[in-house]
């Protein structure tokens, strides 16, 4: 078996990888190939959401997709995310909430919070918010200031 | 060129299991994917939905298929309404089904039931078509599948049958689809007040210990009542429904169908729970989930006139 050619759109630009197997995951097409290290490995099981990219714009966990069900749909990750004035907000908001600790997480949080962010005018409350971050673990803050992280960068965007 | 190289060491330090490699084939047409699936050895090729359960076993070697078949460019990426029975197309992301306002006022137990799997960019990708050909014990949604009366659209070299979904299912990844055949959606025949509740021990991407569906459909025997988290799979409780005699049973009759529910289910002990945890649950979450059901009635109309 022959590993072909797979083309992306990834952060705004068409990347063209030569051979990636069948069965890559896009995590690891984003991470070793493309070099877009900020999304993280956690668990590889669906179970933490560290890996959270956009995938046609939607929260989507790149370690249980495989590289070539993609398509043609966009590719967001983290580094595209903080290019952005939503993403750059959630980002500070974190920061200044202290919501950062050893930041493994951070990334996953940040693409699933800016995707919600982004979606409409008026962003929904705080509490739905949170609910929409339910499949991100983190081991180091007990979460409540990624709680007043969300606060905030619901407050800065409004 | 460097990062390939520390891609191979990263690999190589990978558990065993995770080093796979299979060759993924991605037919445009759901007669050129049944063809594919004939064609195809035992055992060799694997049907990809979402995802979210296959690729695990395949990492965890508990499938080791030389081929995957993907579903990605089958036309079953819908949801539809006809009249009031709801039609999802087997691909259809649950986060679709999830985000759409009409099913959760009209059938809000599927509603609940979807919003328990995993989390949403898990369902982002996640499907109903999996999660039946998974038929996964603990699963959320099969319970509330049975309870609605869910009929399921299988195509197959033969063309398309519909069965309900209690006769699909058979026991842990084991349906009894033929090899070549595709679940291409699913019809849930009536808009239904109706619940899901669940145990776990965490409440997000855990397993659930127990699973309890209710539902009041337009169709006699109108109650139903399903149990998830029992062996070898999801079932109906038809003694239980059978002490329900009307649209709004008294605390007396709720309790009643509890207690024969908690009865008559087959629980085993897991590591999850005792099979007596399993049952004293039951019979609470039953108990709670008709009064909910019932709560989610249309209220009757006081002031109409009875019509004899
Ligand atoms: C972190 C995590 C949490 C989870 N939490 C839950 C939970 O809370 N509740 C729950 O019920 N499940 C849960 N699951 C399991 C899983 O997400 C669901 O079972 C999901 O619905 C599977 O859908 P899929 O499209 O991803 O299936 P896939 O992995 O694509 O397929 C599953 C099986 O079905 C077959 N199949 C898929 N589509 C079709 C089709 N159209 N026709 C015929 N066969 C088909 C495949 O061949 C495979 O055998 C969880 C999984 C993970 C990883
Ligand atoms: S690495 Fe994808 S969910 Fe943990
Ligand atoms: S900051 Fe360390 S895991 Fe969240």
């Amino acid at each position: 078996m022959t590993d072909a050619a797979l083309a992306l759109h990834i952060n705004g630009q068409s990347r063209r990888f030569a051979s990636v197997p069948d069965a890559e995951r896009l995590l690891d097409t984003l991470r070793w190939r493309a070099g877009l290290k900020g999304t993280k490995e956690g668990c590889r099981t669906g179970d933490c959401g560290a890996c959270t990219v956009l995938v046609g714009g939607e929260p989507t966990l790149s370690c249980l997709l495989l590289s070539r069900e993609v398509g043609d749909e966009p590719v967001t990750t983290i580094e595209g995310v903080a290019a952005v004035p939503i993403g750059q907000a959630v980002i500070k908001a974190f920061a200044e909430a202290g919501a950062v600790q050893c930041g493994y997480c951070t990334p996953g949080f940040v693409v699933a919070l800016a995707a919600q962010l982004g979606r409409s005018k008026s962003p929904p409350d705080v509490e739905s918010l949170v609910d929409g971050l339910e499949g991100n673990l983190c081991r180091c803050t007990g979460y409540r200031a990624i709680e007043r992280a969300v606060a905030l960068a619901r407050k800065a965007v409004q | 060129m460097s990062s390939l190289v520390a891609h191979r060491k990263a690999i190589n330090r990978r558990p065993v299991g995770v080093r796979v490699s299979f060759q993924l084939v991605q037919p445009a047409t759901p007669e050129e994917a049944v063809r594919l699936l004939a064609g195809a050895s035992a055992g060799q090729m694997s049907v990809l939905g979402g995802g979210t359960d296959l690729l695990i076993d395949i990492d965890q070697a508990r499938a080791s298929p030389r081929q995957v078949l993907s579903l990605r460019k089958m036309p079953w990426r819908y949801l539809r309404w006809e009249g009031s029975s709801l039609v999802v197309g087997s691909t259809l992301p649950l986060r679709t089904l999830e985000l759409d306002r009409r099913v959760q006022q009209q059938l809000p137990g599927l509603w609940e039931a979807i919003r328990d799997v995993g989390s949403p960019a898990l369902r982002a990708r996640a499907t109903l078509g999996g999660n039946v050909g998974r038929c996964s014990p603990a699963s959320d949604l099969l319970p509330m599948l049975i309870a609605l009366d869910a009929r399921v659209r299988i195509l197959g070299p033969s063309g398309v049958r519909e069965h309900p979904v209690d006769l699909v299912l058979q026991e842990s990844r084991k349906t009894n689809l033929g090899p070549a055949e595709l679940i291409e959606s699913l019809i849930f025949p009536s808009a239904a007040p109706s619940t899901y509740m669940w145990q776990r021990v965490q409440p997000v991407n855990d397993i659930s210990q127990v699973g309890v569906a209710t539902a009041y459909l337009p169709d006699a025997p109108h109650w139903r009542i399903a149990l998830g988290g029992l062996q070898p799979r999801a079932r109906r409780l038809s003694e239980a429904e059978a002490v329900l005699r009307s649209a709004r049973p008294t605390h007396l009759e709720q309790e009643l169908a509890a207690q024969e529910a908690a009865r008559r289910a087959e629980f085993v002990s897991d590591k999850r729970a005792t099979e007596s945890y399993r049952r004293r649950l039951v019979a609470v979450m039953v108990r709670r989930a008709l009064q909910t059901t019932i709560d989610r009635m249309p209220r009757p109309a006081a002031a109409r006139k009875p019509s004899r």
